[in-house]
C-alpha cells in the first residue's frame, strides 16, 4: 500500500483537539475498552493509525467515526494519553467541514477566531431586517402583555400573513433551507463514500425511500431516543443525564415549533386572532416551558461535565465542543429570559433579549451542518448505514 | 574486618544478584563492605526464578558461588532483615542509621527444622507469592543464605510460640527479640534495592482477583520451579488442573502511563522463557501471546525465533484489555488483533500477566537519593550514592552484573 500522508489533515487534527494523536502506539486497548466497538469491526484503534498516516479519505468514509459517542472510556484506558475519544471528535469536526456546503461557511465554523463573524452574520441580518421592517418601536406595558414579541418586526392589518411571521419565516426558513440543502449534499456524499469503502462494488438493489426509512432510519432513530448506546459508556455515563433531557427538549421544542408554525402561519392566515402569545395553560405552551427548562438543565449538566472533564485532563478544551454548548445555552437562556421578561412586563429589556434569542436560534440553524450539532444528522445516518451494511442489500445471504 | 572500617568502607543496600556482585567486587579488591537486605535471606528475585538468562541456569548455579565467595571473604559483613532508616554526612563520611527487624531466631540455629515441625500456626508463603501455606517458623527457601529459620511471631498464638520454643534443642528461639538500630560509618553507598513485580490488582481491567487462573509471570516462575508450591509441575492454582491452553498478557502495567510508563525490558524474554517451561511439560498445549511489540534485544533474538516457529504458539499483536472469568475455571482474554482488525476473545485454561518491574525503593527521596520519573534511582557517584542493577533501570541479570561491577568501581574510589 502506498500511503500519501496529508499534512494539512494532520494539522487540522491537532487544531481540533486531536493533538494527542501521535502518542498512540497501536496497542488496541481502546478497541476493547470501547463499549460500542464491534467484534468484526472494532474501533477506534484503526481510526487512530489512519489519522496518524493522514489517510483522510478512509476516515471520511468510515461510519465508526460517527458511531463513536465520545464517552471517553477509551481515553481513560489509554496507556499513552493519546485520547482516542478526542481524536475521533476531531475527525468528526474535520468531516463536517469537509462535507459542509458552502465550504466558506463551513470553514468559518472551525475556529474561535471567527466568532465575531459567526455571531455577526445573524446579528446583522436580523438587525437589518428589523430596520427594513420598520417595526422599530417597543410597545408600552399593556400592549406588551397582549402581543408579546409578535410585533417585533412591526404589525400590519394585512389579513393573510402577519408581518412578524413573514419576517421570522424569511430569516429562519432561509437558515433552515441552507442547512437542509447542505446536509442533503453532505449525507449523500458520505453515504456514497461509505458504500465505496465497503469494497463490494455496485449495490445491485437499493431500498425505496419508504423501505429505507422503515428498515434503517426509523430503527436508528428509536435507538437514539432510547439512548441505549450512550448508556453503555462507563467512565462518563453522567453525560447521559445531560444529553437525554437536552435531546427530549429539542424534540419537545420541535413539536411546539411545528404547532405554532401551523397555527400562526397557516391557520393564522384565516383567523388572525391566532397570532400572539399562546396561553400559558395551553398544553403546547406547557410543553414549551417544560422543554425550555429541560434544555437549560441539560446543557447546564453538559457544561459542568465538560468543565470537569477538562479540569481532570480527560478531554481537551476545543472550540468545536464549546461552540455548540454556548449556542444551545444561548438559545435556552435567552428564550426563557425573554418569556419571563414578557410575563413580568419589562418590554425594553425583553426586546433586547428577544433579539439575542433570534440571533442564537438562527446561529443554531444556520451552522447546524458545520458544527458539532451536525452529529444529530451524521450519526443518525451512520447508524442507518451500520444496519444497511449488515442487510441483505449488501450481504448476499446466499453467499455468506 | 578491620577496626578502621568506615575509612573507605562501602555499604551495599540490597543483596540480590546486583548487591552480591557489587559487594564482592568491592570486597575482593580489599574494601570493607557491609551488605544488607530487608529479606531474611540473600539472593533477591533471582532466587525466586526457575531459570534465568542468559544461559537459563537455575538460580543455585549463580547464587551459590556468590554465597561461597561471601562466606570466604573476611571483608564482608552481612545483615538480613535490615533496612536503612537515615543517611547523613557526605561522600567519604556517611553515617547510616540501620534497623534490623527481629528474626526471633538467633545464630544458634542449625536449620534442623524441629521448630517448624512443632509450629501449629501457618502463614502464606511469601517466597511463593502466597501460593501455599507454610509453618510460621520457616526456612525462607531450601537454599536460603544465611541458612537460618525465621519466626513470624505476629502469626503465632501463645501456645504455638511455647511449642516452638520448647522444640528447639539449641536455645535458638528468642521470642523476646527486639528490633535493633545501629549506625555505620561508610564512604560510599551502593543502592541495589531491586524491584517488585507490579501489583497486578492495580490493573483493574485485567481483573487479577477474579480468578485463580490469572497469575503473574513471577508466580509462573515459582510454579515451574522444583522447590515451588507444586514441586515444579505447572498446575492451575485453585483446582490443580493441568492446563491445556495458556495466554500471556504482555505489558501488564508496563508502558502504560496509568501504571508504569517505562518498558520493563525483561517481560518479553520472560514470556519466551516460560513458553519453554510449558513446552517441556505440555508439548501440545496451545499458547497465545498478546503483545504490543516483542522486545527481544540483541542476542535474545535467536531465542525468540525458536518459539515464533512453534506451531502451537500464536502471537497476537494487540494488548489484552479485558479478562472474563469463566465458569469452568478458565478465563477469556479479549484483545483486538491489530493485524486482522478483528476482536479476539480467546478462552484459555490459564492466563499469565507479564507484570513488569516496579522499583522497590519507595522512600528514596527521604534518604537523599535522586529518583527519576519512573521511580528508578539516579546514580550519583559524585554524591557517593551509586545505584546498580534494577534499582537503576529495568534490566536483565546480565546487565545487572555489568552495572554492579561498574558501581563497585565507582564506590571504591570514594574516601580513600
Amino acid at each position: 500500500m502506498n500511503v500519501q500522508p496529508d499534512f494539512n489533515f494532520i494539522k487540522a487534527m491537532k487544531e481540533a483537539g486531536g493533538d494527542t494523536l501521535k502518542q498512540c502506539y497501536q496497542c488496541a486497548t481502546c478497541s476493547v475498552a470501547c463499549p460500542l466497538s464491534k467484534d468484526g469491526d472494532p474501533f477506534p484503534r484503526r481510526e487512530m493509525i489512519l489519522a496518524q498516516w493522514g489517510m483522510k479519505e478512509k476516515l471520511l468514509a468510515d461510519p465508526n467515526v460517527f458511531l463513536c459517542h465520545h464517552c471517553g472510556d477509551c481515553s481513560d484506558a489509554c496507556p499513552r494519553g493519546a485520547k482516542p475519544g478526542d481524536v475521533l471528535g476531531a475527525i468528526r469536526a474535520y468531516a463536517y467541514q469537509h462535507y459542509g456546503w458552502p465550504s466558506g461557511l463551513a470553514k468559518l465554523c472551525s475556529s474561535a477566531k471567527n466568532l465575531p463573524m459567526l455571531i455577526g452574520i445573524p446579528a446583522v441580518t436580523i438587525f437589518v431586517l428589523w430596520l427594513i421592517s420598520g417595526g422599530m418601536h417597543i410597545p408600552a406595558g399593556e400592549k406588551f402583555a397582549h402581543v408579546g414579541y409578535t410585533h417585533f418586526f412591526g404589525h400590519w392589518d394585512f389579513r393573510l400573513l402577519s408581518k412578524n411571521v413573514l419576517f421570522i419565516d424569511i430569516i429562519m426558513l432561509s437558515a433552515v433551507g441552507i442547512a437542509a440543502f447542505s446536509l442533503y449534499k453532505a449525507i449523500s456524499s458520505m453515504w456514497k463514500k461509505m458504500e465505496e469503502n465497503l469494497g463490494i462494488g455496485e449495490v445491485l438493489y437499493r431500498p425505496s425511500v419508504s423501505l429505507f426509512i422503515k428498515d434503517f432510519l426509523w430503527p436508528s432513530l428509536k435507538e437514539i431516543v432510547s439512548h441505549n448506546r450512550f448508556r453503555e459508556c462507563t467512565v462518563n455515563v453522567d453525560r447521559v443525564r445531560g444529553h437525554l433531557p437536552l435531546m427530549l427538549a429539542f424534540i419537545g421544542l420541535f413539536i411546539v415549533t411545528i404547532y405554532s408554525a401551523f397555527t400562526q402561519d397557516v391557520i393564522g392566515i384565516f383567523i388572525p386572532s391566532m397570532h400572539g402569545p399562546i396561553s400559558m395553560w395551553n398544553p403546547i405552551k406547557l410543553l414549551a416551558n417544560v422543554s425550555a427548562v429541560a434544555m437549560i438543565v441539560g446543557i447546564g449538566i453538559l457544561w459542568m461535565n465538560r468543565t470537569k472533564m477538562e479540569a481532570e485532563g480527560k478531554a481537551s478544551n476545543t472550540f468545536y465542543d464549546w461552540f455548540l454548548i454556548w449556542m444551545i445555552a444561548g438559545v435556552g437562556v435567552t428564550g426563557l429570559a425573554a418569556e419571563l421578561l414578557r410575563l413580568v412586563g419589562i418590554p425594553s429589556l425583553g426586546y433586547v433579549v428577544y433579539y439575542l434569542h433570534l440571533v442564537s436560534v438562527m446561529m443554531l440553524f444556520l451552522y447546524l451542518p458545520y458544527t458539532k450539532f451536525a452529529h444529530i444528522v451524521f450519526r443518525t445516518f451512520a447508524m442507518a448505514f451500520e444496519r444497511f451494511r449488515e442487510s441483505a442489500y449488501v450481504k448476499d445471504p446466499l453467499n455468506d | 574486618m578491620s577496626d578502621t572500617a568506615g575509612n573507605g568502607a562501602v555499604l551495599v543496600v540490597g543483596g540480590g544478584i546486583s548487591g552480591l556482585t557489587a559487594a564482592l567486587e568491592a570486597a575482593e579488591v580489599g574494601k570493607d563492605v557491609y551488605l544488607i537486605d530487608k529479606n531474611p535471606y540473600f539472593g533477591g528475585r533471582v532466587a525466586q526464578l526457575n531459570q534465568y538468562f542468559p544461559k537459563l541456569c537455575p538460580p543455585t548455579c549463580g547464587l551459590e558461588i556468590n554465597f561461597k565467595r561471601i562466606k570466604d571473604n573476611r571483608g564482608i559483613r552481612t545483615y538480613t532483615m535490615t533496612t536503612v532508616k537515615s543517611v547523613s554526612g557526605g561522600p567519604g563520611n556517611f553515617q547510616v542509621e540501620l534497623e534490623t527487624a527481629p528474626r526471633y531466631i538467633n545464630s544458634n540455629c542449625t536449620a534442623c527444622g524441629d521448630c517448624a515441625a512443632a509450629c501449629t500456626d501457618e502463614i502464606d508463603d511469601p517466597f511463593n507469592f502466597g501460593m501455599r501455606k507454610i509453618k510460621a517458623a520457616y526456612l525462607p527457601h531450601e537454599m536460603a543464605f544465611p541458612r537460618r529459620y525465621v519466626l513470624d511471631k505476629e502469626a503465632c498464638s501463645a501456645e504455638c510460640l511455647e511449642a516452638v520454643k520448647a522444640a528447639c534443642k539449641y536455645d535458638a528461639v528468642d521470642t523476646e527479640m527486639q528490633s535493633k538500630t545501629f549506625t555505620l560509618n561508610v564512604s560510599a553507598i551502593i543502592w541495589s534495592t531491586g524491584w517488585n513485580p507490579y501489583d497486578a490488582e492495580k490493573i483493574e481491567n485485567l481483573k487479577f482477583n477474579s480468578s485463580p487462573a490469572i497469575i503473574t509471570n513471577m508466580m509462573m516462575e515459582r510454579l515451574a520451579a522444583d522447590n515451588g508450591p507444586t514441586a515444579g509441575k505447572i498446575l492451575r492454582p485453585g483446582d490443580d488442573k493441568e492446563p491445556e491452553s495458556f495466554a500471556f498478557v504482555q505489558c501488564a502495567g508496563s508502558r502504560d502511563e496509568n501504571h508504569m510508563e517505562h518498558c520493563s525490558y525483561i517481560c518479553c524474554m520472560a514470556t519466551f522463557k516460560q513458553i519453554s517451561y510449558i513446552r517441556e511439560q505440555y508439548p501440545e498445549a496451545k499458547i497465545y501471546v498478546f503483545y504490543i511489540d516483542l522486545r527481544t534485544p540483541g542476542k535474545y533474538e535467536s531465542f525468540r525465533e525458536k518459539f515464533t516457529a512453534d506451531e502451537n504458539t500464536t502471537f497476537i499483536k494487540g494488548k489484552v484489555a479485558d479478562i472474563v472469568a469463566e465458569g469452568d475455571g478458565g478465563v477469556t482474554v479479549i484483545a483486538e488483533d491489530t493485524l486482522t482488525a478483528n476482536k479476539v476473545q480467546q478462552k484459555v485454561d490459564m492466563c499469565v500477566l507479564a507484570t513488569g518491574m516496579k522499583p522497590a525503593m519507595a522512600q528514596g527521596q527521604e534518604l537523599g537519593l535522586t529518583i527519576d520519573g519512573n521511580g528508578f534511582i539516579v546514580s550519583e557517584p559524585e554524591k557517593g550514592m551509586i545505584s546498580a542493577g534494577c534499582a537503576k533501570a529495568a534490566v536483565d541479570v546480565y546487565t545487572s552484573g555489568q552495572s554492579s561491577t561498574a558501581a563497585a568501581l565507582k564506590a571504591i574510589q570514594i574516601g580513600r
